[in-house]
């Protein structure tokens, strides 16, 4: 054989045999153990630290709101899609609560195309009059559970009973005074309410509890059927108290739940429109220093002052009760 | 026959017995070889999977199959999937970088094709205030919506996939569990894959210089846990499982759906199913 055939060929060989042992040096060990890849690297991302705990997590210490919140309609959004994810938490400090609940609770709730039907969705306009979301609703139960029982009263039955009552509120539900309220036309299930709480001993008041001790459920029930029967009015009041046009301004944060002008679109909260200014001037002082109780009363009325109150009674004392 | 002949004869016959023998001794030789590597990676394998069980000790890879499925009749576009992908993988925090997104399908009246968004659209940027946050702007609210409706999307982990065919490095494979995983280790960045991909769903990781993508979680799933994005959906639109459990979520969710995937045509065989999207989805 040639010479130099040999060297090419030695060369050959000798360049294959590095090739192979730099091949031997330099593939990890883990390499081709389960196919073309190193193995090792799949239990370097398995070991990787979750950083969403989930909601068991965070019941070890927050087992009361974890009860309220997972028998609430908000069950299905986790602890850490409004808070945060948990990691960290408790050792690096505390996990947000979100301040603005507008912005948070409408990147699910604001009504836009191509959201499903069965999805409860707001236009935000028309909703809040800028309110913070969490004025009104608990987001760990956000569902409002005001009394939307329909009430089926016997009417009259109820007349019957209200003769009672008429001295104070009026043979018609007008009251004769500024300070006890009107109750013709006011909604049957918010009357029905009322005067329950009032027999239970949850509201209390010097007159309304006797008297409200007396009745029997049927007639909390014929009661409340008569006056939401009888037909409203709107009269003027005769005292000349705040200033209607600035209570307009502060009426829009109350209008999501008594409506525009006083009249509510729900039937668990009370018609407002027309009522005596008087009676609704007291009415937000006790729930403003906690006298009537009512946890969304009184985190509205919490900013207001005693000219806001006045203000307010006197816009609503002259709206129209009839739409 | 002459004396020469025939003694040219016995050399070749010799000749050939020696070359006999010694390919016997040489298939010995490689045999006793081939004997030690196989030995070597014995021991290469249990040196690695601590236990028997590979990847971890409480994991066996072999015992599972995951599945993804996506309910687009569910999804209300909250975004909050993005958020926590994001913050549970660190994803970059721009915008741009992602490993799950939703879309966003909107047929005007009269439109023949859909208008497409995501949260990536410089109009919704606008409207969450900031690139850190995810917000669908409420862009269509004057206009007369024929339908619209939101399809999230992610890594659909398939069963042949193109992107690790293309690999140059063995960077990323396919695991025994159905999931397609990127070493960080032996990526070069060279982004084959980036472009091998048919659904859009790996980038590149500029700062590390290595290509990202969804691993369904592939930390919280060997833990036990869901996916970060399963997670924290509000609505249910996400679901994950085990199509070896005939009682998983996802093994339900396709059993009790007509369920499709996306781009078959592609050979890809992708693992996430879904339900409710229209023609236009790809």
């Amino acid at each position: 054989m040639p010479k130099h055939i040999v060297r090419l060929i030695v060369l050959l060989v000798a360049s294959g045999a590095v090739a192979l042992i730099a091949k031997w040096y330099f593939t990890v060990e883990s390499f081709y153990e389960y196919g073309h890849y190193r193995a090792g690297s799949v239990p370097e991302i398995a070991a990787q630290e979750p950083v969403y705990k989930t909601a068991r997590y965070c019941q070890s210490c927050h087992s009361e709101r974890h009860a309220q919140w997972s028998a609430n309609n908000h069950k299905s959004v986790t602890c850490e899609t409004c808070h945060g994810a948990a990691q960290g938490h408790p050792e690096k400090g505390k996990l947000p609560i979100p301040a603005d609940t507008v912005k948070l609770c409408t990147l699910c709730h604001e009504a836009m195309a191509g959201r499903p039907g069965t999805q409860p969705q707001i236009a935000l306009a028309q909703h809040s009059g800028g309110q913070q979301c969490k004025v009104c609703h608990n987001p760990h139960a956000p569902k409002i559970a005001a009394a939307v029982i329909k009430v089926t009263g016997d009417v009259a039955a109820g007349r019957q009973r209200a003769a009672a009552c008429a001295s104070c509120h009026g043979p018609e539900g007008i009251s004769p005074n500024d300070t006890w309220p009107n109750l013709a036309g006011q909604s049957a299930a918010y009357l029905a309410r009322i005067l329950a709480a009032y027999k239970s001993g949850d509201q209390k008041d010097v007159m309304m509890t006797p008297l409200a001790q007396a009745l029997s459920d049927g007639d909390v029930r014929n009661l409340a059927a008569y006056y939401a029967s009888l037909t409203c009015r709107t009269i003027p009041s005769t005292a000349r108290i705040g200033d209607a046009a600035a209570g307009k301004a502060l009426a829009k944060n109350c209008a999501a739940c008594h409506g525009a002008t006083g009249t509510a679109g729900n039937p668990g909260w009370p018609h407002l429109a027309g009522q005596k200014a008087g009676y609704l001037v007291n009415v937000l002082k006790a729930f403003r220093g906690g006298l009537r109780k009512d946890p969304m009363m009184a985190a509205v009325v919490r900013g207001l002052s005693d000219a806001d109150i006045d203000n307010l009674a006197a816009y609503y004392a002259v709206q129209s009760c009839r739409p | 026959m002459k004396r020469e002949a025939i003694n040219s004869l016995l050399a070749r016959r010799t000749f050939l017995r020696k070359i006999g023998r010694a390919a016997t001794c040489a298939g010995a030789i490689v045999a006793a070889g081939a004997l030690g590597v196989t030995k070597t990676v014995a021991a290469k394998g249990e040196s690695s999977s601590s236990g028997g069980s590979f990847p971890t000790k409480d994991y066996d890879w072999t015992k599972h199959q995951w599945a993804f499925g996506v309910d687009a009749t569910k999804c209300i576009g909250c975004l909050r999937c993005v958020e926590a992908c994001k913050r549970e993988n660190d994803v970059p925090g721009d915008a741009h970088h992602f490993r799950t997104w939703v879309e966003r399908y909107v047929y005007l009246e009269g439109d023949k094709r859909a208008r497409i968004d995501s949260h990536h659209d410089p109009v919704n940027i606008e409207a969450s205030g900031s690139e850190r946050e995810f917000r669908f702007a409420n862009r269509y609210q004057g206009a007369k919506v024929e339908k619209a409706f939101f399809v999230p999307k992610l890594c659909n982990q398939c069963t042949h996939p193109a992107c690790v065919q293309v690999c140059p490095t063995g960077a990323t494979y396919r695991t025994q569990d159905g999931v397609v995983l990127i070493d960080h280790k032996y990526c070069i960045g060279c982004q084959y894959c980036v472009q091998a991909c048919p659904y859009g769903a790996r980038f590149y990781r500029p700062k590390e210089r290595v290509t990202d993508k969804c691993t369904w979680c592939y930390h919280r799933i060997t833990k036990g846990l869901e996916p970060a994005c399963v997670e924290v959906c509000p609505v249910g639109a996400r679901i994950f499982g085990d199509r070896n459990d005939p009682q998983s979520p996802i093994s339900l969710f396709i059993r009790n759906n007509r369920v499709q995937v996306l781009r078959p045509e592609t050979g890809n065989a992708p693992n996430v199913f879904y339900v409710g999207i229209d023609k236009e989805v790809s």
